[in-house]
């Protein structure tokens, strides 16, 4: 498995691990604006014949007029396929994302929405990477599923 | 939208009306719909024909979601007033909106006729310009922008851009030197700078000026104007590298140091030490251990380490990556080592010692039990080993492994995608949705079990029955999953559909498929237009020219190419026996298809409805300001395939979508042999004759190949006339080089038959190839029964070809081919008679649908025994 930042020409193995996947899943464009607009901090996995089996999408939140917040990262999706589970390639991705967040951009802390119900992917976030539950989002899922908001803070350098 | 001096009297209105029009226009700008469309009216009541105000009129209607009705307005403005820019930009918009970016390119043209000075048009024009890769007249646009506004910053990143992408390096260079001196205070920590500064650096690494390039990286660096620590990195490790830096070997180290997963950077330092991976693995293997020993959690060198080594050292690497890996329970572990295989000896080593950890860790193992004899660690070596045979084809094997896996441990999906997978190698269709099914009940929540399943469902030909399960995570409110999965942009799915159409013969759905495919690429396309704008804003340049190359390069994507094959290998069925267009007809239909048809028809109506009832009421007050965009929203006006199908045209459908691919995928030959088929139809003889011969270059015992070359040959021979100069004699020339004119076609096809007596795929291409020059059936026959021989490689994908072919040239002999089959692949059922068949779709069917939502308590529920029997007993 190869692991490395994601480039121009992923965005559509990207796009169809995401369907193949998860149930939440976004146009062509969506993939293409992350990549263009912070292209430091998506990951993608590949495998020896260079398909992607596991990408992590992910983008900053600036501050703004309506939403006084501290510049921080977001972590949009993350799915490794099935069958490449259980090689911690999903905690890579997120180390690499979240080291890039806080060297490029100064980023606080990153955030994130979880199903409540996904025990594995809380599991990851909160014991392996470090992350704690902030809030809970009723009906954040187009299925009515609440999520949890879950959020970490960054070590930015001097 | 500024006005120019010297208006013709037409254009001029009263002080009252102009300001009206300027209201107009600002209205427009804020998408003030409603009012905007008031005011334009208080115009045309006292000026009626005011052509600029008839164009705005007409802009906002579309806007509303009225086309039809303002495009025809529109078009009225411009007859009205030629000379307005107005009148153009906006006819220069709604062809945009088309997707006709040449159109509406002339028309802005047109405009910058009339208005030369118009930012807005110009920063058009040059969207329009770069979409349309018309590289040499966008930097004349970026050159005027730049000359009209030298003080934003963007449009000095644009001209070098534009410059760039004319692939002249140098002026780009010129142009970012220039705007770096124009900055006063080189701004620290700013990421949009940063960026534009990375760009520099490639620029300068592209033109070769090394040296330069890492002058300015680490300068910036230490300064902190660069701030993207791993493109630091990279770009030095690169350029030191290519310097012959002594440094280089220490920045690779970095850079593995920073990410040890990352091939490339491993690569990296190889290849700077001038380790010969080939020549000299021993020493890459030393450097690998090293590596290892620095890193023991990453599992790169570890892996590379296998590729490189061999024998005795092999083994003992290869021992404790499999252990380590079967006892963690890695379910990739096969997949991962695969690719080792094409070395037999490795093959057998991976399998002596999986063999020999599966005895270790057995419970009824002798050896005393040490630490290795866990429970998981047997489960997964039977995994693995069940793969392996799988994978060697065989699938008896395969399947007693799963059996004991499955009664060690019934709840483990893997187990039953394995044997899925197995059983759709050995032909058993069925038995393997039915398997991949079972997988999926094991974890509900997972959708990717859940596309497997659909996926294994619509291999056996269940389509409606994919549909319901796909159904489990699309949109509850779309027309069907379907649709949903469609306008998601899922590859797969239509894919997988497409085929399965084709397959059961709905060749009208298949067609309706591979188009909806064609359609995501297209849109693919059309989604970077907003992006040439909005990167330079960002200044994130060297992704914005990746992304512009991977676009230029998009129908290169397998999914593409595979959709654009198996479409015009259709169209080309149906030119040649258009009775295949006119028999297919509405019947065949699938309840899911049906069913998506009448709610498309019921849309239809009621959009129908709703138009009329919007016309009665037309009023200036009756439509809201919501805004519907510019952008033609996609109408589906051929649900089922039809009107694909009974085009009157249906080559020339096949050469669009082929036609991409005469440049962007000449190195596989089955899109050359597709584009063969087609041209030579077209009677576009040259280029038959050039995709023959590219197919000849890549692969000249190509059995597809071998029955074209017959084909074009006979083809010639057969005309009435020769083919007129210039292209006949180029074609003949062209031809002669692959076969020469004058060998007998009989003897030629019998000798490419001796060649290759022991591949079936060869004796059906030889038999394509008789058919061709005209041999009687039965002679055809005779030869398709021969790959049912001993000594002859057959596959059960190509006892398929065989037996469509046989199906095709209507052979009386195609059920006494599929008892021969049957009996020789024992576990499959894709050859046995309709009655057993509908029987079997009814048992996959009953157990698929049975609690197909609940999950399964233990194993037991799942009817081994019973698919064992099927696979096996059923066959004569």
């Amino acid at each position: 498995m190869n692991i490395r930042c994601a480039r121009a020409e992923d965005v559509v193995g990207m796009q169809q691990a995401n369907l193949f996947n998860l149930p939440e899943n976004y146009h062509i464009r969506l993939w293409i604006y992350h990549i263009i607009t912070w292209p430091q901090l998506s990951y993608v996995v590949e495998d020896s014949k260079g398909r992607i089996v596991g990408y992590v999408l992910a983008k900053i939140e600036e501050e703004s007029e309506d939403k006084p917040l501290e510049i921080h990262g977001h972590i949009n999706s993350i799915s490794v396929l099935r069958g490449y589970r259980r090689l911690g390639l999903a905690k890579k991705l997120m180390l690499l994302s979240q080291e890039a967040m806080a060297s490029v951009y100064k980023a606080r802390y990153v955030s994130l929405h979880v199903r409540e119900t996904n025990k594995a992917a809380i599991g990851l976030y909160r014991d392996t990477l470090g992350f704690e539950v902030a809030d809970v989002e009723k009906g954040y899922y187009a299925d009515g599923e609440d999520a949890y908001m879950m959020r970490l803070n960054l070590e930015t350098e001097p | 939208m500024s006005k120019k001096a010297a208006a013709p009297s037409n254009r001029t209105l009263a002080s009252k009306e102009s300001t009206l029009f300027k209201e107009l226009l600002s209205l427009y700008e804020n998408k003030q719909l409603k009012k905007g469309l008031k005011t334009a009216d208080q115009i045309l009541k006292k000026y009626p024909e005011h052509g600029e105000t008839l164009c705005m009129k007409g802009l906002v209607l579309v806007h509303m979601g009225r086309r039809d009705e303002g495009i025809e307005l529109v078009r009225k403005g411009i007859r009205m007033d030629l000379t307005s820019h107005i009148v153009w930009h906006v006819f220069g918009l709604i062809q945009k909106g088309e997707k006709k970016y040449e159109e509406a390119l002339k028309s802005y043209m047109q405009a910058l006729r009339f208005d030369k000075e118009n930012m807005n048009l110009l920063r058009d024009v040059a969207q329009l310009q770069t979409q349309l890769r018309l590289y040499d007249g966008l930097v004349e646009t970026r050159h005027m922008l730049l000359r009209l506004r030298p003080t934003v910053r963007q449009h000095w990143i644009a001209l070098a851009v534009a410059y760039h992408l004319s692939g002249n390096l140098a002026e780009a260079k010129k142009v970012v030197v220039e705007y770096e001196k124009t900055l006063k205070n080189v701004p620290h920590y700013d990421v949009e700078h940063s960026e534009m500064l990375l760009y520099h650096v490639r620029l300068l690494e592209e033109l070769e000026q090394y040296s330069e390039a890492l002058t300015l990286l680490d300068v910036s660096a230490k300064d902190r104007a660069i701030v993207d620590k791993t493109a630091i990195m990279e770009f030095r490790a690169r350029l030191l590298s290519k310097l012959k830096s002594e440094e280089a070997e220490h920045a690779w180290k970095v850079l593995v140091e920073h990410n040890p997963e990352c091939y490339d950077y491993y690569k990296g330092y190889m290849s700077n030490q001038n380790l010969d991976l080939d020549k000299n693995p021993a020493e890459a293997l030393a450097v690998l251990r090293e590596f290892s020993a620095q890193f023991p959690k990453a599992n790169v060198p570890r892996r590379l380490s296998l590729s490189l080594a061999s024998g005795e050292e092999f083994k003992a690497l290869a021992q404790p990556y499999l252990l380590s890996a079967l006892k963690k329970g890695i379910p990739s572990l096969f997949v991962d080592v695969k690719s080792l295989y094409t070395d037999p000896a490795k093959m057998k080593c991976l399998e002596d010692i999986a063999e020999s950890i599966r005895q270790d860790t057995s419970p009824e193992s002798s050896v005393p039990s040490s630490s290795s004899t866990e429970p998981t660690t047997y489960l997964w070596s039977l995994y693995f080993l069940a793969q392996h045979y799988s994978y060697l084809s065989e699938h008896t094997k395969a399947l007693d492994l799963l059996d004991t896996a499955m009664s060690h441990t019934p709840t483990l999906p893997e187990l039953y995608t394995c044997r899925a997978r197995t059983l759709k190698r050995a032909g058993d269709f069925y038995g393997a949705s039915r398997a991949m099914e079972d997988a999926r009940r094991l974890d509900g929540q997972d959708r990717f079990l859940n596309t497997k399943s659909a996926k294994y469902r619509m291999r056996a030909g269940l389509i409606d029955e994919a549909s319901a399960l796909l159904g489990l995570f699309t949109k509850k409110d779309a027309p069907s999953p379907g649709a949903d999965l469609e306008e998601m942009q899922s590859l797969f799915y239509l894919q997988e559909e497409g085929d399965a159409h084709r397959r059961a013969g709905k060749l009208n759905l298949a067609l309706r498929k591979y188009t909806a495919v064609q359609r995501v690429f297209d849109d693919y396309e059309d989604d970077q237009y907003d992006f040439h704008g909005y990167s330079l804003r960002k200044s994130t340049i060297n992704i914005y020219l990746n992304v512009l190359n991977w676009e230029d390069h998009l129908r290169s994507h397998p999914s593409y190419i595979k959709a654009a094959i198996a479409a015009s290998r259709i169209y080309v069925d149906v030119f040649d026996d258009p009775k295949l267009a006119s028999g297919n007809v509405d019947g065949n239909s699938t309840d899911a298809e049906k069913k998506a048809k009448k709610k498309a028809k019921k849309a239809h109506q009621k959009e129908k409805e709703d138009a009329a009832k919007k016309a009665a009421t037309a009023a200036p007050n009756n439509s809201s300001n919501e805004d519907k965009g510019l952008d033609v929203p996609f109408k589906d006006e051929d649900p089922d395939g039809m009107k694909l199908l009974s085009s009157p045209e249906p080559l020339e459908l096949a050469w669009k979508l082929l036609q991409p691919l005469t440049t962007l995928a000449q190195n596989n030959i089955e899109v050359c042999i597709a584009i063969y088929d087609v041209s030579i139809r077209r009677k576009k003889y040259l280029q038959a004759a050039q995709a023959l011969a590219r197919a000849r270059a890549l692969d000249s015992e190509y059995p597809d190949l071998h029955v074209r070359i017959v084909h074009a040959r006979h083809f010639v021979s057969s005309l009435p006339e020769a083919i007129p100069p210039p292209v006949g004699p180029v074609f003949n020339e062209t031809l002669d080089k692959i076969l020469p004119e004058g060998v007998a076609l009989e003897t030629y096809n019998s000798q490419y038959l001796q060649t290759h007596s022991t591949s079936a795929n060869a004796i059906l291409a030889a038999a394509q190839a008789s058919r061709v020059l005209g041999a009687p059936l039965q002679e055809v026959e005779n030869l398709l029964f021969t790959a049912l021989g001993d000594g002859v490689q057959l596959d059960i994908k190509t006892a398929l070809d065989i037996s469509n072919f046989l199906k095709k040239v209507k052979s009386s002999r195609v059920d006494e081919l599929h008892q021969a089959l049957d009996t020789k692949f024992t576990i499959s059922t894709a050859f046995k008679a309709p009655e057993e068949l509908a029987k079997l779709r009814e048992l996959t069917v009953s157990t698929n649908m049975n609690g197909s939502t609940e999950k399964l308590d233990n194993g037991t529920a799942v009817p081994i025994e019973n698919e064992a029997e099927l696979g096996k007993g059923v066959s004569t």
